[in-house]
């Protein structure tokens, strides 16, 4: 059983405290995307795992063992890095089989092995190489291979993809997917990309300034986030956030701010009672909002100015604005708009989010 | 088409620089050549003679020149190499952050920073002290046994020798270090993931992720080792026991008289130097492969 338990992890470099209380079970087989922005926290979380910084406060457990004491070459872990660390004077080979031969496997072993990893890589004719004479996709998938012939209960991997361009990071994420799917084993994923996040994650784990915002499966993590920070990270673009006031007019709650006033849906209206008259954020992600029609009630549509129209082929994103608020929305490619023209557009009731004012929780 | 250029570009940059060592060596260094192939010598009666490769034959058939070679490039070597340890052992200690670290750093980059010609004084004061107190006997009594152990002048051959590799481990240890921080710290730390024992981690990849750094830190050991040697030793008296090609030649010339004789002997061991320092060029700045 492959699985990683995080005890009340805390990390602190003098002054810095950069890992607060973290709680994580990362059960046997599960691929786990720790996401957040610079600094949060989340590779130096990963390196605890990996025994490369040491653990201030808190427990590690791998499979069945702590490893709070173990050095990293004893947790049974293989690491994939952002620079893919290969060892420049060896063969690609070599860089492969390193780990193996320092654990003294028999030759046969090691050479098989490492064909098998790089068939699944499609690197075989790359063997004899030096990782000079390699492009980045290609050293990356050696940096995979290199882990992979390990054979470790975890895989960690600290933003693999970072160094690549776009294409080829759509290219290789896909990769990466399938060989989980194909290797079935632990995986602690480390990015700052979102879009990798929600694509790759069996769940995913938001962290911010240390903390620990929110955990779950990606759409849970898209659909009910539980604090205006998650409310944010997730998703392209942001969600779009506008302060408005809970007021209470024709017996019903509404979210009203100038320029933007629409009804609080029966479904939130129970919980913002508390909040009659006070300020909080209203939040609604651009693919909820649509072109008014005929059919939609003046209660969930509002008036706005089209700023820019940016159109992306599959859609169009417009940036409006409402009345001083600056709304993003998502509209389909057939909508024919300009700068300056007038629009009506209607939000779906059932995906608004409000937001606390003071915690930034979801209310 | 670009990078012909830029060779270019580098031979003219270099060449304020390399036409004032020209300059400035080439009469010196064309004298001595010149030297070494005639008889000149200010007891002769006769006019100089070009004498041809006599001076060289004369060498060769001379066992006290092969004696002085021996230890000349024996002492070369052995320091060369007790600094490369040294040096990379004071690299791998300052390499990773640790309580205290800037002091240490500091007490091992002195002995290299501070000038010499002040440290020398102060190990010359140490070894030999000039007042006379209770300390002055321990170091007399140390350099009786030492020279009578292994005869005259074993002492201030010692001495030169701590002195040099007290300097040169100095500077090997902050140029190593400077090179184990232009390496990325992911190669260091994969490498602790990967493998079990700290020694071959040591040898299979630090070694060779170092090794354009240590070759031209024994290139630089070993050219500071040949220099520092006969000017140091010419102040020493330590040429009687362990003859070295530098002070010979001195003796052979300014007390000798035999400038020819001298001349040759200087030159001797400049061939050999060369290509050792050739070969140590090519492993620190390989020529690269060009990629696939």
């Amino acid at each position: 059983m492959a699985q990683v338990m995080m005890k009340d992890l805390n990390k602190k470099y003098d002054e810095v405290h950069a890992v607060k209380d973290v709680n994580l079970h990362i059960r046997d087989k599960e691929f786990v995307v720790l996401v957040g922005p610079s600094g949060c926290g989340k590779s130096t979380t990963l390196r605890m795992v990996a025994g490369l910084e040491e653990i201030t406060a808190g427990e590690i457990t791998i499979g069945d063992r702590v490893v709070n004491d173990l050095p990293p070459k004893d947790r049974d872990i293989a690491m994939v890095f952002q620079n893919y660390a290969l060892y420049p004077h060896m063969t690609v080979y070599d860089n492969m089989a390193f780990g193996l031969k320092m654990r003294k496997f028999p030759k046969p072993e090691i050479a098989k092995r490492v064909g098998e990893a790089a068939e699944i890589l499609g690197i075989q004719e790359l063997l004899k190489r030096k990782p000079r004479q390699l492009s980045g996709g290609q050293r990356q998938r050696v940096a995979v291979g290199r882990a992979i012939v390990r054979h470790p209960q975890v895989f960690l991997f600290d933003e693999p993809l970072s160094n690549l361009d776009a294409k080829l990071r759509v290219q290789m994420r896909v990769e990466l997917k399938r060989l989980h799917e194909r290797l079935e084993t632990t995986a602690i994923y480390v990015t700052h990309d979102q879009v990798e996040a929600m694509t790759l994650g069996d769940r995913v784990v938001v962290m911010k300034d240390g903390w620990i915002q929110q955990v779950g499966e990606p759409l849970e993590l898209y659909g009910k986030p539980s604090n205006r920070f998650v409310a944010g990270f997730i998703g392209s673009p942001s969600m779009n956030f506008v302060e408005v006031t809970v007021a209470d007019a024709n017996g019903a709650l509404w979210a009203d701010t100038p320029g933007f006033r629409v009804k609080v849906p029966p479904a939130c209206a129970g919980r913002l009672g508390p909040y009659r008259g006070q300020r909080v954020t209203l939040g609604i992600r651009p693919e909820d909002l649509r072109v008014a029609t005929g059919s939609d009630a003046a209660d969930h549509s509002f008036d706005t100015v089209v700023e820019v129209v940016e159109p992306l082929g599959s859609e169009i994103l417009l940036d409006l604005k409402a009345g001083p608020n600056v709304i993003v929305a998502r509209v389909d490619p057939t909508v024919r708009v300009k700068h300056s023209d007038k629009m009506r557009l209607a939000l779906h009731p059932e995906r608004v989010h409000f937001f606390d004012n003071k915690t930034e929780l979801a209310i | 088409m670009g990078r012909a250029r830029d060779i270019r570009l580098a031979y003219l940059l270099l060449a304020p620089a390399l036409l004032l060592l020209v300059t400035a060596l080439a009469y010196p260094i064309g004298w001595e050549v010149w030297t070494s192939f005639t008889n000149l010598s200010p007891l002769n009666d006769h006019p100089t003679a070009f004498v041809g490769l006599d001076n060289y034959r004369h060498l060769v058939a001379d066992p006290g020149f092969w004696r002085a070679a021996a230890i000349t490039v024996g002492y070369a070597a052995a320091t060369s190499a007790v600094k490369l340890a040294l040096g990379l052992g004071f690299a791998l200690l300052l390499a990773r952050p640790f309580r205290g670290r800037a002091l240490v750093f500091l007490a091992i980059f002195l002995p290299w920073a501070y000038p010499a010609s002040v440290s020398v004084i102060g190990w010359y004061w140490t070894l030999s002290p000039p007042i006379p107190t209770a300390y002055s006997v321990f170091m007399g009594n140390m350099k009786y046994s030492v020279d009578g152990l292994l005869g005259g002048g074993a002492w201030a051959f010692v001495s030169v020798t701590l002195f040099n590799i007290w300097r040169g481990s100095s500077f090997i240890g902050v140029f190593l270090l400077a090179g184990i921080n232009a390496v990325p710290p992911e190669l260091f730390e994969c490498a602790a993931l990967e493998s079990k024992s700290a020694w071959r981690r040591f040898w299979l990849v630090t070694v060779p992720l170092l090794r354009p750094f240590l070759a031209l830190a024994v290139f630089l050991a070993l050219t500071t080792a040949f220099a520092d040697l006969s000017n140091v030793w010419m102040l020493t008296a330590g040429r009687i026991v362990y003859p070295v090609l530098g002070t010979h030649a001195y003796w052979l010339a300014i007390h000798g008289g035999q400038f020819g004789p001298a001349s040759a002997l200087s030159l001797a061991l400049v061939p050999f130097l060369l290509a050792v320092l050739f070969l140590l060029f090519r492993m620190f700045d390989p020529p690269e492969r060009e990629r696939a």
